[in-house]
């Protein structure tokens, strides 16, 4: 319905966003709260142990159980999945029975595993990658169409010479499945303990993106300045040199609003 | 007696060196003055000339009109029309019990202060000076914790302000109504000096409080409200017209920063036929009508059930109401539409596309005997808005986690990006011992995955940082108190930074007397307050249960505390008097230096002002001599030499932090789905 102008709402502008972004008041607490939930939950025990004597905070998990995830993760890194079920039957016996669909991704990747350590030349044997299919993986994938096509799909690497590999069958070999399983299984762990999958800090992340469209979405005009993570390219101007790849763009971006919120 | 300053109570001394000795033995005047009479008590401040020692330092403005005068004027002037009824009310209210701060924030339902309305139905400003109350829907509402701050910050300050003032906040009292400092220009701000161990807070022009209860000013004569605010009668004739009606709107406007608002009037009586209107409207829509028939107005009626938006014709909704039922009317700012709710029953939307409103909850009626009470949230709701508010707020929550954030790391993966952020944070805020075992990690990582790969070019690399050893070394001085150890290193290390960042320079300096001050009362015996004690009870006194809350526990002072001891007394009371000379002569040489920059004024009337309490760690400005004093200004250093070094004066974590909130807050602005949003609460705890 619509209303006489008069008694619209301000429209928030440019000058409501400075004023704003000069009134919050950031509490050092609060961003040393949020660095220690990444190190506790991304496994990074050495520094989560120095960061808290640094910052003269408590740790929020202790070490020991830190470096018990880093172990799995490690394993899972190093193509060692029977040894991350094992460790992770060890922590928390019941994960793996409730979640089935964890269970069959860090198997197939064991078959993905087997299959590449069988070598993915016509000479090389496939019978323990065939083997462990047929036991393992087989008689689950029976229950789930989406196992089922997983499987079907990973079972096709047999049939192809690696170098002769399609794409779409090439990514199954990438690192890359290990690093999204290893996460999955670290949420896993962390979701029985506290109810959010993720770490505070990318929480914030999303809901500054989120904010942004938002934004965007309600015509207004996003200010380069807001582009916190420029500051990374303009901080890594002068002493990184292994290719940050930083656009020239970008950095010409970040040196301003560097010094804009240095007024705030 | 009691209504001398500290350092009057034998006549002002002459000069600098009178203040010195008499330091000590105006403990009993001390005690006088905390006993008196405030009012008093500023006025022969004013009527003192200010002693030779502190006149040179401070600014020889002489001192206008005293500080509880201004408070009070403008205590007053915030209630606008209720001029007459200033101080002596405020302090009525602060003596009774049980006035002030019910309902925090996290209560349920039942404790809401209630009674409130009833002891002060008669003062209207007062709706959010007495009562306050949290609606449990908006229990996570950033907008509702705001006027919650406020609320407390104001009561707190009204309880504390006389004995803080009987304490002798003599120099700030005049200080705050100085007109030569207009940053602290005379208003009721002036009070957040009073009390900055809290939140100062918030400017109540800027934040609409929630509507609490029915305007006397605000209502169609044919209508009476009743003592409590919320309950309306009609008390017109039964000769109205069909287009005439009799409506009221309430205290406050919606605040569309809550993004929902919800309020249930009860039906207490139907009147003759039943004809009353529950809604929202605008602030100048007639009052002579039913909510809804007016531009600005939208009502659900009882008689016919039918929702009136704007105009005389209605339109097919719901059932219709009456005695007893219990009526909801809910707005949802981020949607734009409103819903009725009929004993708690969802009745479906009833508005659309409502953009840009400013409205009032409004009740109107036209027939004898009609009766409505509502409930602006002091009270549970019988309609679920709790379960609704939860929802939305899952969705929202729902639809941030999904976003695809690709857009911050076109040229690395997610996790790569956020490692980077957090080096950069321990690089930034000078963690080098974390830094580096961080660094190792990352490597350690990458080299489980890919042990035969160079993975540097994807990595996080944090070189062995000798800036930030620097830094961290610098700050360590700092939070150590040792501000010339500080000083000194960021002359070797970064020379331009002092001398191109004054303002840094100036507050070293600062911190610098003001740990000269720390460490000359520290010689004082840790009590104060027990003025009897004679001087050697230093030793054990704090150690013992009766503890300050001053003590200051780092091991520095335990050494110094033990070079106490072994000191006579005689020892002592020279050193002290040597400190504080040197202290003096440091301030003064401060002062000299700084002199032609009058924008220094404010800085040195607060730190010169501890010279005015025989013991700083028990006055008002206690708080400068807190070890964590010492982190903002580490801090600001620390961005000094940052920046001075090309790069950012924030960390992006703090700079994602500071521009989420400022985001989220404009978003909330609108009454957008930022209003659900609790940036604090929902993501950082």
């Amino acid at each position: 319905m619509t209303t006489s102008p008069s008694t619209s709402i301000t429209t928030p502008s440019r000058h409501s966003l400075e004023r704003r972004l000069k009134e919050v008041k950031v509490s050092k607490s609060d961003l040393n709260a949020l660095v220690m939930d990444y190190l506790d939950r991304e496994g990074y025990p050495s520094a989560a142990q120095k960061f808290a004597s640094e910052a003269n905070i408590q740790p929020t998990s202790s070490v020991d159980s830190i470096q018990e995830r880093v172990a799995i993760r490690e394993a899972i890194y190093r193509g060692d999945i029977q040894s991350a079920i094992e460790r992770i039957n060890e922590l928390n016996p019941m994960l793996l029975e409730k979640d089935e669909t964890l269970h069959f991704a860090l198997l197939r990747l064991q078959l993905v595993e087997l299959i590449r350590s069988c070598g993915l030349t016509s000479t090389d044997d496939p019978t323990p990658a065939i083997n462990f299919a047929t036991t393992e993986l087989g008689p689950r994938a029976e229950t789930n169409p989406q196992f089922l096509e997983d499987l079907e799909r990973t079972m096709t690497l047999l049939m192809f010479e690696q170098k002769d590999l399609p794409p779409q069958y090439a990514t199954l070999l990438d690192r890359k499945l290990r690093v999204d399983v290893a996460r999955r299984v670290n949420e896993a762990l962390f979701t029985e303990q506290v109810e959010r999958t993720k770490t505070k800090l990318s929480l914030l992340i999303h809901l500054h993106v989120w904010a942004e469209q938002k934004f965007v979405e309600g015509n207004k005009e996003l200010p380069a300045y807001l582009r916190f993570w420029h500051v990374l390219d303009n901080d890594n101007q002068g002493n990184d040199h292994d290719g940050m790849q930083s656009s020239g763009e970008a950095a010409t971006m970040a040196s301003e609003p560097a010094a804009r919120i240095e007024e705030v | 007696m009691a209504n001398n300053p500290p350092y009057g109570s034998s006549g002002p001394p002459s000069n600098a060196y009178a203040v010195l000795t008499n330091l000590i033995p105006r403990r009993s005047s001390y005690a006088s003055v905390a006993a008196g009479n405030l009012n008093t008590y500023n006025q022969s401040l004013i009527s003192t000339s200010r002693p030779g020692t502190f006149s040179h330092l401070a600014n020889p403005n002489s001192p206008s009109p005293s500080y509880s005068h201004d408070q009070h004027s403008n205590q007053s002037a915030r209630r606008s029309h209720r001029s007459s009824e200033t101080d002596t009310h405020m302090h009525d209210n602060a003596s009774v019990p049980g006035s002030w701060g019910k309902g925090s924030l996290g209560n349920d339902s039942g404790q809401y202060g209630f009674g409130q309305f009833y002891g002060m139905a008669g003062n209207e400003d007062d709706a959010n000076g007495g009562d306050f109350f949290v609606p449990s829907y908006l229990r996570h509402s950033k907008h509702v914790e705001r006027l919650h701050q406020a609320h407390e910050a104001k009561t707190t300050a009204q309880r504390e302000a006389p004995p803080t003032q009987a304490k002798g906040t003599g120099a700030l009292s005049s200080r705050s109504s100085n007109a030569s400092l207009p940053k602290l220009a005379p208003s009721h701000r002036g009070m957040t000096y009073e009390v900055v161990e809290h939140p100062p807070p918030e400017d109540n022009g800027g934040l609409t409080p929630l509507p609490s209860k029915w305007a006397e000013a605000d209502k169609n004569q044919a209508i009476e409200i009743g003592p409590d605010g919320l309950e309306v009668h009609f008390v017109g004739g039964s000769k109205m017209h069909d287009h005439e009606g009799a409506a009221t709107r309430t205290d406050h406007p919606i605040p569309v920063q809550v993004g929902i608002y919800y309020y249930e009037a009860t039906i207490t009586s139907k009147g003759k036929d039943g004809w009353i209107g529950i809604g929202f409207s605008g602030p100048k829509v007639s009052l002579e009508r039913l909510p809804g028939w007016e531009p600005e107005s939208w009502g659900w009626h009882g008689d016919d059930g039918n929702t009136f938006c704007c105009q005389m014709t209605g339109k097919r909704y719901g059932p219709t109401f009456t005695t007893g039922d219990v009526v909801g009317c809910g707005i949802n700012f981020m949607t734009g539409s409103a819903f009725f709710t009929k004993n708690g029953v969802h009745q479906g939307n009833a508005f659309r596309d409502l953009k840009d409103i400013n409205v009032y909850p409004s009740v109107g009626m036209k027939r004898p005997h009609a009766q409505v009470t509502v409930n602006f949230g002091q009270r549970p709701f019988v309609f679920d808005i709790d379960d609704m508010m939860k929802r939305e707020r899952e969705v929202i929550s729902e639809a941030i986690i999904a976003t695809d954030i690709s857009s911050l790391h076109s040229h690395i993966d997610e996790n790569s990006f956020v490692k980077e952020l957090v080096a950069q944070f321990f690089a930034h805020d000078g963690f080098v011992e974390t830094a580096k075992a961080f660094a190792d990690e990352v490597r350690a990582e990458s080299r489980a995955l890919e042990p035969d790969v160079d993975m540097s070019h994807s990595n996080v690399s944090i070189e062995e940082d000798l800036d930030g050893t620097n830094r961290q070394q610098i700050r360590a001085a700092i939070m150590d108190g040792d501000i010339d150890k500080a000083i000194k290193r960021t002359h070797a290390y970064y020379p331009q930074v002092l001398r191109d960042q004054s303002q840094v320079y100036f507050r070293l300096r600062c911190q610098k007397f003001v740990e000269m001050i720390r460490q000359t009362a520290e010689l004082l015996e840790p009590h104060p307050a027990q003025a009897a004690k004679p001087l050697n009870g230093h030793g054990e006194g704090h150690m013992d249960a009766g503890q300050t809350e001053m003590e200051v526990d780092d091991p520095k002072n335990e050494v110094e505390e033990w070079d106490k001891m072994e000191m006579e007394e005689a020892d002592i009371s020279v050193k002290y008097t040597e400190l504080l000379e040197e202290t003096i002569q440091y301030g003064q040489e401060l002062k000299q230096e700084f002199q032609d920059d009058s924008s220094r004024e404010a800085a040195f009337k607060e730190i010169f002002s501890l010279f005015m309490y025989e013991d700083p760690r028990k006055s008002p400005q206690a708080h400068l001599l807190d070890r964590a004093s010492r982190v903002p200004v580490a801090e600001e250093l620390n961005s000094a030499i940052l920046v001075s070094l090309g790069k950012s004066s924030s960390a992006a974590i703090e700079l994602l932090y500071q521009q989420t909130e400022a985001l989220v807050d404009i978003l909330a602005e609108e009454g957008g789905a930022g209003a659900l949003i609790n940036v604090r609460k929902d993501f950082l705890r």
